[in-house]
């Protein structure tokens, strides 16, 4: 050994390790900065995301209506078939007598009734089949207002762009005016986004199709894949034996669970709507795809439940005599239930946001109807908000983020269960 | 039960390195250190023992501020390093933990060669101007842990591969290889067969010349062979502390006399 | 009809159920000794009574369909379909669809009707003939399992052996997944080879499916080269990365080595917020905000940008996969022993110098691992490009031209009708097959290399 004595220290207070200490200093400063500022990027843009929905959004929580008092006028519906009345043109008298000045043209006319949603025939026709005794009498009505004047009322058109390149000419504006200081428009809370289905018109698209169409799908999606899921996660993680073949399922369950998700599509398009003939459309088939997407959720979240329960209680029940079946279904798997039904949860709601499959399957269809089975034709919450941001209409923009925020409220409630679940159940082992 | 003669051991230099006063550590909500004062001399070997759960691990992790790692730990009192206290506002672990080495119970040589083991603390403090005296440190660093004749010829495979007494000693050459001023040792053989403990011992003792060493161990055996001063801590609290040959021969506190003869712990 | 098929079934467990335990019961008020519990009795009669008509019922309503349209088909007059193209005998097929569900447009040829009455017919026995086997199975296999009931009996055995059958098929459910999915591709696939050439479709550089208009147009005219799709994937891809990588992973550090844990039980949950947020609400934002936005930029900075740029889609899918590398990132850092965070501390080294030169090089293989799951998923992701990327395909890697991807493909060739014997339709397929094998590529290695990592420290 070279002997080196005292000198050997190291000067610790020398200057140019205090310069040296003072760049490491600096970089470990870097480090923690560039570590915030990433966080501070990923915060921003949750933000700016929610913002931007909330901001665009909410104007289609409400919807401008227009209180008209309509004669039904007796000669142009008639008592024995109200169906088929001539709705439009007592619509049109109507708005005449609101603007008398109005030169008794078509043309004219007809414009003046644009300020109403195409939908109010339908809904004055609907209440005159349902109580014809309203024919020949003066009802007021309260209908929807077309989707220009409803973003006008919303404060959406700006009033200074020049007259060419605005929606509504000065003219419109101004009647439109009129009838709002006469009392006559209102802005209520608009429940026909949950009560309608979807329209070629904004003001009467709703999502109850959807929301219905999503539910269907999402049962489907839990029925199958909820027993099948915990069937095969209790065979794995108890029964097997270790050999080739669950070694093979295991590899299976990992990699399906990264398969992207168009290709389930394709699989259902060939296989479920191809090859078996099954609907287009059907919600009752988009719950079927997603619940093979789903399967390896709860598989794997069933398997992490079933081993956080402890050793003891299958050699406790085992150790009375229980057989192997009923030591896992009598003891195991209620202590499981809580992770199960948490990761079950989980799995349902990124089925819930799941598009690209239901795409495929035709669930993007346009469908003024709501679905009274599974098997009908229908759309979903997200293929819903797909079609919708696909539409042209300057009003659809914020039916779609409204559509949007229903998605998220639908998705942030079932969290909030799973993760209730979880810490309410939660054991200490 | 250990070897009378070796506690004849004379203490040639008695300056103070550290001195403790009246330190207490809490984790959470527990009084793990309960007002513990104690002087470590330089160029001594002073061990720590006492049962597993004492407090003799945390009060040598205060002695370099490792506890600072650890969010939920508290420490109050003073610990003076050369009359410095090291809890001071001004005082940067990053400079006193290269001064106060220290070697861990298991061996952690990170997933690196021998050689980038060894420089890794010369490297990161600019200790070295050129390549040839980083080679030199390295080889220095491996001659004092013993380990240079074994390794010197695969200086460039992973430190992970080598045998457990082995990675314990690139952690005692890592460990002096910033030419600390103190090492600290926490259990450095707990993991370790007897013929590499026998090494990691003998090298213990050689080390003591140039450094103060302060090793925790919960054989009784390990700390009468090679230490001079032996502190005996239980349930957190400095029960006695002198001479190893007076405490293993003569213990004062009766505490310590059951622990010794095989009552408690 | 079917309803009713499950009905009998219900009604037939619950009858199989209550005989063989009352049978039991009776069994053991004579004084024998039994050797399961009554209750097992009866659930070996209802499995067994279930499991085989359950299966029936589910395999007639599969096939049906397929069987009764072969028939109606070998029905029609001789010579009518000869010489029609497949898509041309979907169409006559789907007419007499929709005469038999009394929706008839004009007047349909006589033997058209007669096919339609025809599958009415057949439609009606099937629904019969259902009901039928359903009732006598039912009623069979009822007899059978009151016939075991004896006190030697094993019901116990029997009842669990049915229900470890069952656990088994339910597991195989996984590996059944996996086959329909590479035999559909394959077999379109292969079908798509048969119109357009192998190499023409992995090395031709033009993708052009229009679909032919006109009956003189050959379907193989329209441009089947994969490559430009291809580009455009790796193109968005690469610009997600290169925005996920560097702010997941220095959040991953900021949160593993620097955060408080009540920092850390704050953002994590944020960032998982992130990660749950469906993609279509990413392509909604990527066209509400961040195109508009890079547009005007763009418009500053006097350069032209097309208004579905590459970047646009990609940097909105770089902010979805953040989550996701940051949490592969800090699961990796966690699971680097902490004696070796001790280690270098201990020598005097900063939490930087830790972090970056012991800690990462040490937690490296499962952050690469972590990544090329990202990578996967951005090349499989479907909606956000759907939604934000282009439609044509272009051979370019500039990230502020508008570029298609292989799932845009897939969705556009596929929505609306499809028929199966188009190139167009079966394209998608061909491209579902690149995807599908691309991602199943990465995924294998990319959890190979997690796992491997896992031992070293486990």
């Amino acid at each position: 050994m070279t002997e080196q004595t005292a000198s050997d220290g190291f000067d610790w207070t020398s200057p140019a390790f205090a310069s040296q200490l003072k760049k490491r200093k600096r970089s470990q400063l870097r480090l923690k900065l560039l570590g915030l500022s990433a966080i501070a990027i990923a915060f921003a843009m949750l933000l700016l995301l929610i913002g931007s929905l909330m901001s665009t959004g909410y104007q289609a929580f409400t919807q401008t209506h227009i209180a008209l008092e309509v004669f039904v006028d007796p000669e142009e519906v008639d008592a024995d078939n109200p169906e088929r009345g001539g709705y439009r043109d007592i619509l049109t008298a109507t708005m005449h007598t609101q603007f008398p000045e109005v030169a008794d043209d078509r043309a004219a006319l007809r414009k003046l009734t644009t300020v109403l949603s195409n939908g109010a025939q339908f809904s004055i026709r609907d209440a005159v089949v349902a109580d014809p005794g309203l024919i020949g009498q003066t009802v007021t009505f309260d209908v929807p207002v077309s989707d220009p004047y409803d973003q006008l009322n919303k404060g959406l058109i700006n009033r200074d762009t020049p007259e060419e390149n605005r929606r509504l000419k000065d003219d419109e504006i101004a009647n439109f005016d009129l009838l709002k200081d006469r009392g006559m428009v209102t802005k209520p809370f608009n429940i026909g986004l949950f009560t309608n289905a979807d329209s070629r018109f904004p003001e009467l698209a709703g999502l109850k199709g959807a929301i219905i169409g999503s539910f269907y799908a999402l049962l489907t999606c839990f029925v199958l894949s909820f027993p099948i899921g915990i069937g095969a996660a209790i065979y794995l993680e108890e029964f097997a034996p270790r050999n080739k073949l669950s070694d093979l399922i295991e590899i299976n369950i990992n990699n399906l669970a990264a398969v992207p998700s168009v290709v389930f599509g394709l699989l259902a398009l060939a296989v479920f709507l191809g090859w078996f003939g099954m609907p287009r459309s059907a919600p009752f088939v988009g719950g079927m795809t997603l619940a093979l997407m789903t399967l390896p959720t709860i598989i794997i979240a069933t398997r992490a439940a079933l081993k956080a329960v402890p050793p003891s209680i299958r050699e406790a029940a085992l150790g009375v005599g229980a057989s192997k079946q009923q030591v896992v279904f009598g003891h195991v798997l209620p202590l499981a239930m809580p992770g199960i039904l948490t990761g079950t949860i989980i799995g349902l709601a990124q089925a819930l946001g799941e598009t690209a499959p239901l795409l495929l399957i035709g669930m993007n269809a346009f469908i003024t109807s709501a679905p009274s089975t599974p098997f009908d034709s229908a759309t979903a919450l997200p293929t819903q908000i797909f079609i919708w941001a696909d539409s042209p209409e300057r009003g659809f923009v914020s039916r779609t983020s409204a559509a949007i925020l229903v998605l998220l409220g639908f998705l942030i409630t079932m969290n909030a269960i799973a993760i209730y679940l979880r810490n309410k159940f939660e054991r200490k082992w | 039960m250990y070897d009378a003669p070796t506690l004849e051991r004379d203490v040639t230099e008695a300056k103070t390195k550290f001195s403790a006063r009246n330190v207490q550590v809490w984790y959470g909500d527990t009084h793990a250190i309960k007002d513990v004062s104690v002087e470590i001399e330089d160029k001594t070997v002073t061990a720590f023992i006492g049962p597993s759960g004492c407090g003799k691990s945390t009060f040598l992790r205060c002695l370099n501020r490792m506890n600072d790692t650890i969010d939920i730990c508290r420490v109050e009192g003073d610990i003076l390093l050369d009359g410095e206290d090291i809890y001071d506002r001004h005082i940067d672990p990053v400079q006193l933990r290269a001064k106060v080495g220290m070697v861990f119970q298991k061996p952690n040589p990170f997933p690196k060669s021998i050689y980038d083991n060894v420089a890794y603390g010369p490297k990161i403090h600019g200790m070295t101007r050129s390549r040839a005296e980083l080679d030199e440190t390295v080889e220095t660093a491996l001659r004092r842990a013993a380990l240079w004749d074994e390794v010197k010829d695969r200086l460039d495979s992973p430190g992970t591969g080598l045998s457990g007494g082995q990675q314990q000693r690139l952690c005692i050459a890592r460990a002096v290889a910033t030419k600390p001023e103190v090492l600290l040792m926490d259990e450095p053989c707990s993991a370790l067969d007897p013929i590499a403990t026998a090494q990691v011992e003998e090298l213990i003792d050689e080390l003591r010349a140039r450094f103060s060493v302060v090793i925790v161990t919960h054989s009784m055996q390990q700390a009468a062979r090679v230490s001079q001063k032996t502190a005996f801590f239980h349930l957190g609290e400095l029960v006695e502390f002198g001479e190893t040959g007076h405490i293993f021969t003569n213990p004062e506190d009766e505490r310590t006399e059951s622990y010794i003869t095989g009552r408690i712990g | 009809m079917t309803l009713f098929a499950f009905l009998i079934l219900l009604v037939a467990v619950v009858t199989g159920y209550i005989l063989n335990l009352r049978a039991a019961r009776a069994i053991r008020a004579g004084g024998a000794n039994l050797h399961s519990l009554d209750g097992f009795h009866g659930g070996f009669s209802a499995l067994v009574t279930l499991v085989p008509t359950f299966l029936l019922i589910i395999l007639w309503l599969l096939f049906q369909g397929t069987i009764i349209e072969a028939l109606v088909k070998a029905s029609l007059p001789s010579g009518t379909l000869d010489g029609l193209g497949v898509g041309e005998v979907q169409l006559l097929m789907s007419e007499i669809r929709s005469i038999a569900g009394g929706r008839v447009f004009g007047t349909p040829e006589d033997w058209k009707l007669a096919a339609a009455d025809h599958l009415v017919s057949l439609r009606a026995t099937s629904s019969w003939l259902l009901v039928a086997v359903t009732s006598v199975m039912v009623i069979g296999l009822i007899y059978l399992s009151r016939r075991t009931v004896s006190a030697e009996f094993r019901a116990r055995h029997g009842f669990e052996r049915i229900v470890h059958g069952l656990m088994v098929a339910c597991a195989t459910v996984a590996i059944f997944v996996t086959i329909g999915i590479v035999a559909s591709l394959v077999f379109e696939t292969y079908r798509f080879f048969q119109m357009v050439p192998f190499w023409d479709f992995v090395l031709g550089t033009s993708w052009e499916p229009q679909i032919p208009l006109r009956e003189d147009q050959i379907a193989a005219e329209g441009a089947f080269g994969m490559l430009p799709v291809f580009l455009g994937t790796l193109v968005i891809a690469f610009v997600a990365m290169f925005i996920a990588t560097p702010i997941g992973l220095l959040s991953a550090i900021y949160l593993h080595e620097f955060a408080s844990s009540r920092v850390r039980s704050v953002v994590k949950p944020v960032l998982e917020i992130l990660a749950g947020v469906p993609t279509v609400v990413y392509g909604f934002f990527a066209i509400l905000v961040i195109a508009p936005a890079i547009r005007s930029f763009g418009t500053d900075l006097g350069l032209p940008i097309a208004p579905n740029t590459a970047l646009a889609a990609g940097s909105v899918m770089g902010i979805m996969l953040v989550p996701f590398i940051s949490s592969f990132a800090d699961d990796a850092l966690g699971a680097v022993p902490r004696s070796l965070r001790d280690g270098s501390l201990a020598v005097g080294a900063t939490q930087a110098e830790t972090i970056s030169k012991v800690l990462f090089p040490a937690a490296i293989p499962g952050i690469v691992g972590g990544i090329l799951l990202a990578v996967s998923r951005a090349i499989g992701e479907t909606m956000i490009v759907v939604m934000a990327a282009g439609l044509i395909a272009k051979m370019t890697i500039n990230p502020l031209d508008s570029v298609t991807t292989v799932t845009v493909q897939i969705v556009t060739l596929l929505i609306g009708d499809t028929a199966f014997d188009s190139p167009k339709t079966l394209a998608a397929f061909a491209l579902g097959m690149v995807l599908f094998l691309m991602t199943l590529i990465i995924n294998i290695f990319a959890l190979r290399i997690v796992r491997k990592y896992r031992e070293i420290y486990d």
